[in-house]
């Protein structure tokens, strides 16, 4: 490691690009760090970046034997003209609103939470777990069942905060490995005790009617507006609350911030709370909303796109509120793309790809400028 | 004879913001070439040109009369241009021996490492270091990873040899002897260019002197013939008259340090036995050779570290002993650290935040519901302009880029905007121009006058000496005596060598 100061001066060093050979030099690319950039340049280099890699990804369907008037009746006009494919967008959102801004919000206190999956494990088991012993009554069952789902989510990661915060254990390797623990703990109550008496199949039993999240009209579950709502409530507080003006200083150098007053261990343990309440949110929707009952799979892949959105949203809420949404538009428009057109799973996750690097790769720009010298 | 190095019409700017205009620089071999100029004149900028680590928007580069492109780094260390950096290029975790073999590789690595190893040894020796190859950079000083660094050149063979303020982390001792070094190596044929704020240093030691301003050299004289007022008023543009402490009786005992221990992050424990008091309006300094517990104490006293063992008790407040930095800030104490970049500055962060998270708890900004982006837009635009930071294009520039002193005044913006009742400075004027060490010295005066109560933590001695009320002197980890001011400079710096 260089001394810190040193490297934040090395950042600054020019790179000189190769000339060109011989006498024939024209110039030279200059990089010089950004002072400062206004945002909508920010957002058009963002955009730019994402567009160029939507642009790649429609290539290479195309080559995929997609013809492009087909691709743009998928994505575009499918979407927002097919009830069905609508629908179906907005239910796949939800979930991954909750886990884009869980991870969101704790990203920006850099602690990678990696553990997404398993929160959402004892979301689904803690709001199960109100359905068999049928505590409290029929109208209270719901948000019952949502506020132990959100504590077995919170108790589940506060363990790997606490060991970092105490111990200096590193959060990424706990969070990972307790996933395991709790997919062991989750088929050892399905294939146990909480095996469907109904079927004897590896559920839970189906949940009543009213345990199940109502919908709100249109045919849409009530499980977007309560998305919605909090995505607002975790703007508030990362974006315009004093809390989130001390989540800069914990993630910029948590050093100084001790030393100036900012209180660390409670800014870091609410944030890797809210983080751990908010991937229980998701299991819990998925259960109630989705499947209307816990299975031994409801979590799978939840854990890899939350990480994405939080990257391809900065770490900020609202933005991964939307990223969460262009995500679902790509599971479902890919969903249709497999049945009519033989494209392997592997092509979504190929364009997944292909745009997160090409925002991450973005990036360079955000902090520096380019300028030609003679 | 054409000078050993010469620029000529350089020009740099930094994301639009000009650091070079027209620069110009000559320096021949066999002499100890000053340059000169306020923080932010462009003298690193001008030497990383030098060093081909910029790359110049405009302008020529001679090394012995012949122009040169340099396209990076290796290209200078090629022509036999070396450079100490102001914030040195060391990779920590590794030895002494590795580093200085990175930038000289000489084919096999374990046959290349003894052969380092062995020429190392012979090149301190010349120089009178003591530098073990062996030791790991982790467990140096500030002034024997300098050494490295000057060997580190001097070992690829360096005729031109850049120092950026290579005296700033010394103490005198330390920077009599390396700068007698430097002599010795002009003797040899060297090209010696010097930059340094110590225009004691410039008279003494160099042949002749650049003064740069504002991104341009503005003279070059004779060093010996020239006074320190007339280089002050060249750098600066106008006369500085250093404050003087105003004789005022002090008040009340406002802190109370009693036998206070305090161990480093390994363990080890830097301070032994700490105890003085200091009272309102007094400012009690805090002098010692760097490394004897200065770094812990001034930890201790701030909240950032808990002590073993011992008291610190304030006035009004009662026993504070291990107290978190948040409560200590809300009592009043003030904090100037030594390490700007790590304890002082969010650098990634602009300049807004970092001048308002000082006061954001205390609702100065909006509840803690919202924090309000305009008024902290307004206050932090306004302690700008009142403590003089410059090179602030844009509030929300990030704080990293601003030059070692503005980054101070920054920071002493900062501290001082909440009326401090206690104020803890470590080496607050540490790589400050003269203005700017004023500028600092006249805020601490000031918040004396005021009737805060000041720990003055430094190594440099004269600091110390012309501002303090009382002087303790600092060794092992002890007080291990106390003076009145007006102090002997002799018997104060007698104390703090025979007790180390
Ligand atoms: N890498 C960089 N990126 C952006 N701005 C820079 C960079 N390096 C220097 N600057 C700016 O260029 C100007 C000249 O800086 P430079 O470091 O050369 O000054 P200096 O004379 O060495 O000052 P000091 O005495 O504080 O070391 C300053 O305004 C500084 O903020
Ligand atoms: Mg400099």
């Amino acid at each position: 490691m260089l001394d810190q100061a040193a490297s934040r001066r090395l950042l600054t060093t020019d790179a000189a690009s190769q000339r060109s050979a011989g006498s024939l030099r024209v110039g030279r690319i200059n990089l010089e760090v950004r002072q400062s950039i206004p945002l909508w340049l920010q957002a058009l280099i963002l955009g730019g970046a994402a567009l160029l890699g939507i642009a790649v990804s429609a290539a290479l369907l195309v080559a995929a034997g997609v013809s492009p008037k087909d691709l743009f009746d998928e994505f575009v006009v499918e979407t927002f003209t097919d009830s069905g494919n609508f629908h179906s967008i907005l239910f796949q959102a939800a979930p991954l609103i909750f886990v884009g801004v869980g991870a969101a919000v704790v990203f920006r206190i850099r602690f990678w939470n990696l553990g997404i999956e398993g929160q959402m494990i004892w979301g689904g088991i803690g709001a199960t777990f109100v359905v068999l012993h049928t505590i409290g009554p029929p109208a209270l069952r719901l948000p019952l069942m949502m506020l132990f789902a959100v504590l077995a989510g919170m108790a589940w990661v506060a363990l790997p905060a606490w060991l970092r915060m105490r111990l200096g254990v590193n959060e990424i390797i706990t969070t990972l490995l307790l996933n395991y623990v709790a997919l062991n703990f989750l088929l050892h109550l399905l294939y146990g005790p909480w095996i469907d008496p109904k079927d004897a199949f590896p559920h839970s039993q189906q949940f009543h009617s009213f345990e199940r999240l109502p919908e709100i009209g249109w045919g849409l579950s009530s499980a977007l507006p309560i998305a919605l709502l909090c995505t607002a409530l975790a703007a508030w507080l990362v974006l315009f609350s004093r809390f989130g003006f001390y989540t800069k200083f914990v993630q910029d150098n948590d050093r100084m911030a001790l030393a100036v007053g900012v209180p660390i261990k409670a800014v870091t343990f609410v944030c890797v709370l809210l983080s751990g309440a908010l991937s229980a949110l998701a299991g819990f929707v998925i259960a109630t909303a989705q499947e209307g009952r816990l299975t031994q799979s409801f979590f799978e892949g939840y854990g890899f796109s939350g990480i994405l959105i939080a990257f391809l949203a900065r770490n900020n809420p609202i933005a991964a509120m939307i990223v969460a949404v262009l995500v679902a538009v790509l599971f479902v428009s890919g969903r249709s793309l497999q049945v009519f057109y033989q494209i392997p799973f592997a092509m979504v996750q190929l364009i997944q790809a292909i745009i997160v690097i090409s925002v991450a790769a973005s990036e360079f720009l955000i902090r520096h400028r380019l300028h030609w010298v003679h | 004879m054409a000078a050993a190095l010469k620029l000529a019409g350089v020009r740099k700017s930094f994301d639009g913001f000009p650091a070079l205009d027209h620069a110009d620089f000559e320096a021949e071999a066999g002499e100890v070439h000053a340059l000169l100029g306020e923080n932010g004149a462009g003298k690193s900028s001008l030497m990383n040109v030098a060093a081909g680590l910029y790359a110049p928007e405009a302008g020529r580069i001679f090394v012995d009369g012949e122009e040169v492109v340099l396209t990076g780094p290796r290209d200078a260390i090629a022509r036999r241009i070396g450079m100490v950096h102001q914030e040195f290029k060391l990779v920590r975790p590794f030895t002494v021996a590795e580093n200085v073999l990175l930038a000289n590789w000489r084919g096999r690595f374990a046959h290349g490492l003894r052969e380092m190893e062995r020429q190392i040894r012979t090149q301190a020796e010349q120089l009178g270091f003591a530098v073990d190859p062996r030791s790991r950079i982790d467990e140096l000083s500030i002034a024997e990873r300098q050494r490295v660094e000057i060997i580190k050149v001097l070992l690829a063979g360096a005729r031109i040899l850049i120092l950026d303020e290579p005296t700033a982390v010394l103490t005198d001792e330390e920077a009599v002897r390396l700068l007698t070094t430097v002599r010795t190596l002009a003797a040899r044929g060297t090209a010696v260019i010097l930059v340094t704020h110590k225009l004691g240093e410039v008279t003494a030691f160099a042949d002749r002197v650049t003064v740069m301003r504002g991104g341009r050299a503005v003279a070059v004289l004779d060093a010996r013939s020239t006074t320190a007022d007339e280089l002050t008023k060249l750098a600066v543009g106008t006369r500085v008259t250093p404050p003087r402490r105003a004789s005022s009786p002090p008040g009340a005992r406002r802190i109370a340090v009693e036998g206070l221990q305090v161990a480093r992050a390994d363990g080890h424990m830097t301070v032994v036995d700490a105890t003085f008091h200091v009272r309102a309006g007094e400012i009690y300094g805090i002098a010692g050779v760097g490394g004897n517990g200065q770094t812990e104490l001034v930890e201790a006293l701030t909240g950032v570290r808990a002590p073993l063992a011992g008291s610190v008790e304030l006035d009004g407040a009662g026993d504070t002993t291990g107290a978190s930095a948040e409560r200590l800030r809300d009592l009043g104490i003030a904090s100037i650290p030594a390490d700007r970049f790590g304890y002082g500055l969010a650098g990634g962060l602009s300049v807004i935040d970092n001048f308002c998270v000082g006061q954001v708890h205390t609702a100065f900004y909006g509840s803690w519901l919202w924090t309000d982006g305009a008024s902290m837009r307004k206050a932090a635009t306004r302690a700008v302009a009142e403590f003089d930071v410059q090179g602030v294009h844009n509030m929300r520039q990030k704080s990293a880029l601003l030059s070692g002193g503005n980054a101070q005044k920054l920071i002493i913006a900062r501290e001082f905007s909440r009326d401090p009742k206690v104020i803890i400075a470590h080496s607050p004027s540490r790589g400050l121009d003269v203005r700017a060490c004023a500028a600092v010295h006249e805020r601490l005066l000031n918040a004396r006058a005021a009737g805060a109560a000041i720990v003055l933590i430094s190594d440099d001695l004269d600091e110390v000496l012309s501002l303090s009320d009382r002087i303790g002197v600092m060794t092992r980890g002890r007080i291990a005596a106390e003076f009145i001011a007006p102090a002997d400079r002799q018997a104060v710096g007698r104390v703090m060598v025979h007790h180390a």
